[in-house]
């Protein structure tokens, strides 16, 4: 299953916040663009040689395993954290 | 059929024991596997790890800095998808790709990589353990699956 979601979350002495970010509603909006970008990659792929449909099941398995991920950063008294979801 | 079961049936045949017995016995047999102690837990299979987990400690690098910690947590299914991603480059992209690596230090070739080696690099994977700690023991690296 792809993220549905990404948290952000971002502290240093000025300032503080932590962003929510519903993937799925941005995997809507990217959806007729990808459909409109389509033609467009399969004739990238065929001119580097690759097979269309095993980049795009290759593609799709990188992203729906990115859930779990998690990466946070601390230094001094500053944050960054990255989610996914 | 087991050495036990077969004794107990030869006993029966012997007339030592009667048929009762024999499937007393038998049933007393069939239930020791589960109630042996500790069998439970050493006849498990160990459960797969699901991440690859990256620790730094750095104490103190500037005077006037803090220390600095990251934590970092890999699906092993990233890693996975990462290793079939490269395996389907095409091979005019490879050799550059290997250069590259070369070049960083990292004599590895892409095109050894099968989707058929996969499971057995990520399975080599979960029981890696790293641990490097530096001499002035100020940075700590962990690295391992969970």
């Amino acid at each position: 299953m792809i993220p549905l979601f990404v948290t952000l979350r971002v502290r240093n002495p000025r300032r503080h916040f932590r962003l929510w970010i519903p993937l799925f509603l941005v995997w809507i909006l990217l959806l007729p663009l990808a459909l409109l970008l389509l033609p467009l990659y399969v004739i990238a792929c065929l001119v580097a040689g690759m097979n269309p449909l095993r980049t795009a099941a290759a593609s799709w398995q990188v992203l729906s395993s990115l859930r779990g991920s998690h990466i946070e950063v601390n230094h001094d008294r500053s944050l960054v954290l990255i989610r996914i979801s | 059929m087991s050495e036990d079961r077969r004794q107990i049936l030869e006993m029966l045949a012997d007339g030592k024991i009667n048929a009762d017995e024999a499937e007393r016995l038998i049933a007393a047999l069939e239930k020791e596997p589960a109630t042996a102690p500790g069998a439970g837990s050493e006849s498990r299979p160990k459960a797969k790890p699901k991440y690859l987990r990256i620790l730094v400690e750095a104490d103190e690098i500037r005077p006037g800095h803090g220390p600095t910690n990251v934590n970092v947590r890999v699906p092993m299914q990233l890693l996975r998808a990462g290793v079939k991603l490269a395996s389907i480059l095409p091979a005019q992209a490879q050799g550059p790709v290997n250069a590259a690596l070369h070049e960083h230090g990292m004599h590895f070739d892409l095109s050894q990589i099968k989707p058929e080696n996969l499971e057995e690099i990520v399975e080599q994977l979960e029981d890696l353990t790293v641990d490097v700690d530096e001499k002035n023991g100020k940075t700590k690296v962990r690295l391992f699956c969970e």
